[in-house]
């Protein structure tokens, strides 16, 4: 096909969306609402993940050494201990450090620690993150098979509740992804069948012409995936706005989401690039497939 | 040349179209198909444009095998032929201009040669004052005259006219008939459907009747 054609036909399509401009806005309608009940179900479970990881992150483990260790031998169980595929994080806290800290903290009770005198009855000490917190009982059973170890006090009941929670938002997350996009789609190819429905005459007389069926269908997906394109710009715009807003709410009383460990949503900048490509190419890809797809039965003439 | 050895036709309802049909129409003929309603005109013309397919026999239509011809290969044939319908079948979207230019543009012709033969071809029905106007903004008759245009625009060997003057009155019909008649004269085939017996007879020539799916008479008057 020569390019005078193919730019003929885009121009086409372009046209098409203006003299069918009910059909147009219809499917962008119902385009963007699908596009921003997706989307919004996405950037609200990466959120909920966000949150989530950022407690799963304050959660440590800690491991009380042995008194008596020498400091080569606490060394490489430090080495050990980082080595570990799920540590992200180890330090060492020696049991000088921690009496000092026990002392600051407990300021009111110098005579116990007058009593107590100046060596530290403390343990020396490592303390850890895990990178998956699903997996803090495989990476315990490893940390519990070192020599030299005293005990290790691990949050068990907060890593089993934020495994479940995890867990619960995924299936949720799936099922109610599953039952918005089939919703979507159905609402979407139904749409662009009655779009195309209403011109099943035209497409038969150009079939009769002797059009091509691509020269017939090129039409339509050049005006499906304009209608989806904008369809996803104007979602990503609702949706950043509206994003910002809620950030805005959010951060006015902080107080309350701090309690919780909440250090506020993912901020715009990180996802904007993400919202608006994802938009676009979904609402282009979905619209002018559904198009072209609806265009099928009445080119098999 | 358009020809039909033995063709039957029945449909999914068990209605049978045709039954055992043998036609020759040779290339430069003018010929009238005509028969009462129900009696498997339009069936000939859609097996013509491979709308239909034969349940047993052979259709050839300007060098096509049509019973070998895939249906995504069905524009090649029907670059060959251009056709006229009692309800016009324009697009209602499009100008005069864009109507006629499509067929054209379809087959990727060059748009100076575009420019150039359309205007010439609504000028020969009479219509060049018309090109901006839209379908709906015509008359009956100035419609069929957009489609004759259109149907003649790429200079088909085979021109399909079903039922051409059914929706227009005696004066215009007159005009239409005539136009096809100075077509034929420049040598392209024209297979004109009609009941409208009047016509026929004073037009004479060719005439094939079609009763109960089959020929029942063929000959020249």
């Amino acid at each position: 096909m020569k390019l005078s054609s193919m730019n003929y036909l885009f121009r086409q399509g372009m046209k098409n969306i203006w003299t069918h401009r009910i059909m147009s806005l219809a499917s962008f309608c119902i385009l963007m609402v699908s596009l921003l009940l997706i989307g919004s179900a996405i950037i609200f479970v990466s959120n909920i993940n966000v949150f989530i990881g950022s407690v799963e992150n304050k959660n440590e483990v800690i491991i009380f050494l042995n008194d008596g260790l020498s400091a080569d031998r606490i060394e490489q169980m430090g080495s050990k201990l980082k080595n570990m595929d799920n540590v992200s994080e180890c330090f060492f806290y020696s049991r000088d450090a921690a009496f000092e800290d026990l002392k600051k903290d407990m300021g009111d009770y110098d005579d116990l620690f007058q009593y107590i005198g100046d060596e530290s009855p403390l343990p020396d000490s490592y303390r850890i993150r895990v990178k998956n917190i699903g997996n803090m009982s495989s990476t315990l059973m490893s940390v519990n098979r070192l020599e030299g170890i005293y005990s290790v006090k691990a949050p068990n009941d907060f890593v089993n509740i934020l495994t479940e929670l995890r867990g619960f938002v995924s299936v949720i997350f799936a099922a109610l992804m599953t039952a918005l996009v089939i919703v979507c789609l159905v609402i979407i190819s139904n749409t662009a069948r009655a779009s195309v429905d209403m011109r099943k005459r035209e497409i038969s007389i150009m079939k009769l012409v002797g059009a091509t069926n691509s020269f017939i269908k090129i039409p339509f997906f050049a005006e499906g995936m304009t209608i989806g394109m904008l369809a996803g710009l104007t979602a990503a715009v609702v949706t950043c706005v509206g994003y910002t807003q809620l950030g805005s709410v959010i951060t006015s009383d902080m107080t309350m989401w701090s309690a919780m460990g909440f250090s506020g949503l993912i901020p715009l900048k990180d996802i904007i690039v993400r919202i608006i490509t994802g938009y676009v190419l979904t609402g282009a890809l979905i619209s002018a497939a559904g198009t072209v797809m609806s265009t099928a039965k009445y080119v098999r003439v | 040349m358009v020809e039909l050895k033995n063709v039957s036709v029945t449909y999914s309802n068990g209605v049978d179209a045709l039954d055992k049909v043998s036609l020759r129409i040779n290339d430069g003929e003018f010929a009238f198909i005509v028969g009462e309603s129900g009696a498997g005109k339009s069936t000939l013309i859609k097996l013509m444009l491979k709308e239909v397919s034969p349940n047993e026999g052979r259709v050839y239509v300007n060098g096509f095998n049509l019973n070998k011809l895939r249906l995504n290969k069905t524009h090649k044939l029907r670059r060959t032929i251009g056709f006229v319908f009692q309800d016009f079948k324009l697009i209602n979207t499009m100008t005069v201009y864009e109507n006629v230019a499509f067929v054209l543009r379809s087959i990727d012709a060059p748009k100076k040669y575009i420019r150039n033969r359309v205007p010439y071809v609504l000028a020969l029905v009479g219509l060049k004052d018309k090109v901006k106007s839209y379908p709906n903004e015509l008359s009956g008759g100035e419609q069929q005259r957009v489609a004759l245009a259109r149907a003649l625009v790429n200079d088909p060997k085979l021109i399909i006219a079903d039922e051409p003057t059914g929706n227009l009155d005696p004066k215009t019909s007159w005009e239409i008939i005539e136009l096809l008649q100075d077509i034929n004269k420049c040598g392209t085939t024209v297979i004109m459907v009609t009941h409208e017996h009047e016509f026929v007879k004073h037009f004479g020539g060719r005439i094939v009747t079609i009763k109960e799916g089959r020929i029942a008479f063929d000959d020249y008057i």
